[in-house]
């Protein structure tokens, strides 16, 4: 394997709690009217000049860029590209006169013609939300080198969306909360953070029950506040919430009955045969509890966070080139993966 | 019961309100309601974004005036909750700004400003194109202690009384 590792396959600061965190900064091009207002030929022309931008002569980001064009790929490719939370759903609906800029280890993803002209995103492991944005900064500065964005004084970076103006950024933390899901205070957690212009809100999964206990913190003030300062105010909120879930952990974890449920999800995910998403996403939320409490040894949280992202539906079925699995292929597959990436000796303590 | 405030109602909608911790709450008529700004907010939640956007604005009976930028309408702003280019904020400024100030506050941009010297539009001078006045600013601040340090004073003078006047200028907008 000489690939770089993906962002979603590392574990990085603050992991037990943060699996990763997004930067995403709105821009739209002057002269021309934002995306919603475009023609085919109009997202065309929007495409060329960013293209032009990003990859012509004397780029620097010629060799870093893959240039994807929504239309160019097939329906499982565009899925997964939605399951790795590098583009919207949004954004693969319409496929027409939309690109993405995509970096190797996926930890830059540029949707064009989404909502606005140009929605930057970086992805990072872990609490790495500065390093993030300055990343994204960096970028967006590039990238204005030789495009003009649409800027007021007043309104800031000038947004197809309202909500977006100002900063244009929003960023977001996707934090792992089985301790205090498990006590019952999220929702209450999410409605008192909402009066602090934070929005706290499940990240993944689809219904209710198989969400991971994955949650998405996000910031929703754009206008009147630096992004340093929504950025700090998100990374406070965000220590808090660790705290708190850590010392919830510390309680749940001291339970017999806690203990066996880690050890009974690994043992199937270990060895199972058939694995549906929602108990997998299920099993690997508890897993991930055990290793990241030290009760599990031997299994690595950049592990459980890569199998997170594999195991969905699209991403899994995307090796074989098929567009299609029956149910039970499917589940075959995830079993599989599952079992060869679990394949370590595991240790744990002695029940007392 | 009767609106608190008007008197003169059946009251429809109850306000629960927190201020230093305290839950006050007023039961006003939905004529009321409308006019304090909270009818709009009070509707329907499930409604998608864009409509719920649009539910923010105030619907006007104003002959159409289609933005000369990319030829949208307010009223298809208002039903689609999008902007329809950079130049709307300014064809729409005074019928866009109390939905911005609903959603963000009454406040101002704080953050980043683009690193090349940007054109926007201003609004007292309608469509023409000027250089952007904060970058142009924080350019003649810099020319300034330039001119200082090589103890150029004439210049410096000049270029004082042309930051003073840009400054003024600002505080009128």
């Amino acid at each position: 394997m000489n690939e770089p590792l993906k962002w979603y396959e590392k574990n990085g600061p603050q992991g037990d709690v943060a699996v990763s965190v997004r930067v995403r900064l709105a821009r739209n091009l002057q002269g021309y009217p934002f995306p919603g207002r475009l023609n085919d030929a109009g997202k065309k022309q929007v495409l060329e000049v960013i293209k032009e931008a990003v990859l012509g002569p004397n780029s620097l980001f010629a060799g870093v860029f893959a240039w994807v064009p929504v239309s160019s790929l097939s329906r499982t490719a565009a899925v997964s590209l939605v399951e790795r939370h590098l583009v919207s759903p949004e954004f693969i609906s319409r496929p027409q006169g939309r690109a993405l800029l995509l970096s190797k280890d996926e930890s830059i993803a540029v949707m064009i013609n989404e909502e606005d002209h140009i929605r930057i995103q970086v992805l990072q492991e872990g609490l790495s939300l500065k390093e993030a944005w300055k990343t994204a900064s960096r970028l967006d500065d590039a990238l204005n080198e030789r495009l003009s964005f649409a800027f007021d004084p007043r309104l800031g970076y000038l947004t197809q969306s309202p909500i977006d103006l100002g900063t244009g950024m929003r960023a977001s933390l996707v934090l792992h909360l089985p301790a205090m899901e498990e006590s019952g205070v999220i929702g209450r957690t999410a409605s008192n953070l909402s009066k602090l212009g934070l929005s706290l809100q499940s990240a993944w999964g689809e219904g209710e029950e198989a969400t991971g206990c994955l949650y998405q913190l996000s910031n929703r003030v754009t206008l009147g506040l630096s992004e340093e300062e929504a950025l700090s105010n998100l990374e406070t909120i965000a220590m808090q919430l660790l705290r708190q879930e850590r010392g919830a952990r510390e309680k749940l974890m001291q339970r017999l009955d806690t203990q066996d449920t880690v050890a009974r999800s690994l043992g199937i995910l270990q060895n199972a045969r058939l694995l549906g998403q929602g108990e997998c996403l299920k099993l690997l939320s508890n897993v991930r509890l055990g290793a990241a409490c030290g009760f599990l040894k031997g299994v690595s949280l950049g592990t459980l966070n890569s199998l997170l992202v594999l195991t969905q539906p699209a991403t899994l079925r995307l090796p074989s080139g098929q567009e299609e699995l029956p149910g039970e292929e499917q589940e075959l597959l995830r079993a599989r993966l599952v079992r060869r990436m679990l394949a370590n000796r595991v240790e744990m303590p002695e029940e007392i | 019961m009767i609106c608190q405030h008007c008197g003169k109602n059946p009251a429809t909608t109850r306000i629960k309100r927190i201020v230093n911790g305290q839950l006050s709450e007023t039961a006003i008529c939905s004529d009321c309601a409308r006019k304090m700004g909270y009818g709009p907010l009070l509707g329907d939640w499930s409604l998608p974004l864009g409509s719920l956007l649009g539910g923010l604005m105030e619907e006007e009976a104003e002959p159409e005036i289609r933005c000369k930028g990319c030829g949208i309408t307010f009223e298809e702003i208002t039903r689609t909750g999008r902007v329809g280019c950079a130049q709307c904020y300014q064809t729409f400024g005074q019928r866009l700004s109390p939905m911005i100030q609903r959603i963000h506050g009454n406040t101002s941009h704080r953050g980043k400003s683009p690193a090349k010297a940007q054109l926007t539009l201003q609004p007292q001078t309608g469509m023409r194109v000027v250089p952007q006045k904060t970058s142009l600013l924080e350019e003649k601040e810099k020319q300034l202690r330039q001119a200082v340090e090589e103890q150029n004073f004439e210049l410096a003078v000049v270029l004082r009384d042309e930051i003073k006047a840009m400054k003024e200028g600002k505080n009128h907008e």
